[in-house]
């Protein structure tokens, strides 16, 4: 309970910083505050590295085979073992981390952009456009997630393309209430009804006036998702409907790598461990971005 | 109270009736002739036929409709392609399992997720939080067939405290509910911390201190008892989310479920059962949505006098 004794000499100093911030330098200030999500944000940038360059850098192609060395532990050669067919598991899972990450995020970039694009439509024109849509999404909310990709995979058929579009298809509605209920309270707002007034046409004021208003809520969304999305495209490859051999997807690697779990542990336990730092950088990243964009968060 | 129930049932049938819905249509939504699929290659036309036959296909869409509706009416969820046994047979064979697991899951995750909530929502900004939220963060990113072969390799291989697969004794339940719960409990973890956080703010927590009460008194007999209204809420939501994520937790265990019944059913292109099961799963969760619904009006004052 015990509070700072303030300094008036500091909160003077404050008030002049306080003066000269603009609102994108708070949210930058608050974020760098944080410093597991920095560590984050510094891992998400050197996946990202990895994925562009991860096939010229890897020291081993992602199918050559080498039947004198299967199922070996880490070593020198090999740094994290190699798998049944002697492929050397340090480059699998370092080119695969462009299809895990690419899969992940152009997922929920789909079902950002679509719900989104339907949140602002219902919103804004209210009425039979905004019960259709609500009804949609509470249709896909009547299903876990995991049951409705399995569901759209099961109808479209195995393959990374089908598992984007079905975990684009359990993210949309999410992002639709959230870009709604802020579209519901921002489309009667001074600055939006200045624009009506002066003529700006609905497409003007949906995009350029009520959109941004939304965007930190999108963001945050967006981030947290992509975690999610990345986790879901895995369980779908581990239990056989995602990606197919031998793509190096990283759930397809673990879900090979259990048929050797006895006897060669590391084919499971480094693929696991790539996913989960992923996730978890993103969900960090997502806590992170969330308390610098909240207004409501105090400091300290 | 009553009227309250009856309105959010109400409200609930147009939902179910396009799920229904949707799920029907579900089978007719295969590309191809869905006859010739579920046939095989190598059939004749004659076993084309049959199947199309079997499966009333051959009839307009909107008489299959009404037989569909017909028969979910009467708990007639049609024959399995792969047992040739009732679906709802099958059905009623695993479900039990699925609901010991989730049950297990959801009570290991709450009372745990609960209590480092709360630690961590009392000491916010110390250790003991960052500890706390580290941890639950970690449970939520983690994935839970990794999870649960690190389990397996720990303590039914090394250690051989547990078996391996199977289910039938409590022993069978212990790493499946620890592997399907460790994300839930994050998620209660998380959530109470920031409703403890918010409720140690209010205007009787402050009485209750400045009357003299013990810290202890008020964290539990004050800020813990009402932050745990939207506890509660979330607790029953991830209970219909566990019921659909035990699929995955089932396949690393082999553990004779609804979830390992989903994935064989879709391996063997048995339409007829995995419509039957998204269907299950669906009401399942919408029945538990309803209940939270029901229970968080009956937890919350302000909603019942309103």
């Amino acid at each position: 309970m015990s509070q700072k004794e303030m300094n008036p000499k500091d909160t003077k100093e404050s008030m002049q910083n306080e003066e000269i911030r603009t609102p994108v330098s708070e949210v930058i200030r608050k974020f760098v505050r944080q410093k597991n999500a920095v560590i984050a944000l510094a891992f998400v940038l050197l996946l990202v590295v990895f994925a562009i360059i991860g096939e010229s850098v890897a020291p081993y192609g992602i199918n050559e085979y080498d039947y004198s060395c299967i199922l070996q532990g880490p070593s020198a050669a090999h740094w994290l073992g190699t798998d049944e067919f002697g492929r050397d598991l340090f480059s699998r899972i370092l080119i695969g981390t462009r299809i895990s990450l690419s899969v992940g995020l152009s997922a929920v970039t789909v079902g950002m952009i679509c719900g989104t694009i339907l949140g602002l439509l219902g919103g804004y024109y209210r009425g039979m456009v905004d019960a259709v849509i609500m009804r949609i999404c509470d249709t896909l909310f009547a299903f876990p997630g995991i049951i409705l990709a399995i569901a759209i995979v099961a109808i479209l058929g195995s393959g990374l393309g089908n598992v984007v579009i079905a975990v684009a298809v359990f993210s949309t509605p999410t992002f639709a209430r959230l870009v709604r209920s802020r579209t519901l309270a921002l489309k009667n707002a001074v600055f939006v009804q200045a624009a009506r007034n002066l003529g700006a046409s609905d497409a003007r004021i949906l995009f350029y006036h009520i959109l941004p208003g939304a965007l930190p809520e999108i963001i945050v969304q967006y981030t947290m998702s992509i975690g999610s999305s990345i986790l879901t495209a895995s369980s779908l490859s581990f239990l056989g409907m995602g990606a197919q051999p031998p793509t190096p997807e990283w759930g397809l690697l673990l879900s090979n790598g259990r048929n050797y779990m006895m006897t060669a542990f590391h084919t499971t336990l480094f693929p696991g461990i790539a996913i989960f730092l992923t996730v978890l950088s993103f969900n960090l990243l997502g806590d992170g971005l969330r308390d610098a964009l909240d207004p409501k968060l105090t400091e300290g | 109270m009553l009227k309250y129930t009856l309105k959010r049932m109400i409200g609930m049938i147009p939902t179910l009736i396009i799920v229904v819905t949707f799920v029907f249509f579900f089978i007719r939504l295969i590309p191809g002739d869905p006859a010739r699929m579920i046939a095989g290659e190598q059939a004749t036309l004659e076993d084309v036929e049959a199947v199309r036959e079997n499966l009333g296909l051959n009839k307009p869409i909107y008489v299959q409709y009404f037989i569909y509706l017909n028969g979910l009416l009467h708990g007639d969820l049609g024959t399995s392609l792969r047992t040739k046994r009732p679906v709802a047979q099958e059905i009623a064979s695993r479900y039990v399992n699925t609901m010991q697991l989730t049950l297990a899951s959801l009570a290991w995750a709450t009372v745990v997720g609960v209590l480092m909530g709360v630690w961590s929502g009392k000491h916010r900004g110390k250790w003991q939080d960052y500890t706390g939220m580290t941890v639950a963060v970690s449970g939520i990113s983690v994935p839970n067939f990794w999870l649960g072969f690190l389990l397996i390799m720990l303590f039914a291989v090394k250690l051989r405290w547990m078996p391996t697969t199977g289910a039938g004794s409590w022993r069978n339940l212990v790493l499946p509910a620890i592997t399907l719960g460790t994300s839930i409990a994050a998620i209660i973890a998380r959530f109470t911390r920031s409703s403890i956080i918010e409720t140690l703010k209010e205007d009787y927590v402050r009485t209750a201190r400045a009357k003299g009460l013990k810290e202890r008194a008020v964290l539990w007999g004050h800020a813990f008892r009402n932050s745990m209204i939207s506890v509660v809420t979330v607790v029953g939501l991830q209970f219909g989310f566990l019921l659909g994520g035990s699929v995955v937790t089932e396949q690393v265990f082999a553990f004779p479920g609804l979830g390992s019944l989903l994935i064989e059913s879709v391996n063997y292109r048995d339409y007829p059962a995995i419509q039957s099961l998204i269907l299950i799963f669906s009401l399942q969760f919408l029945v538990i949505n309803l209940l939270v619904d029901i229970l968080y009006a009956v937890l919350n004052p302000e909603i019942k006098l309103s």
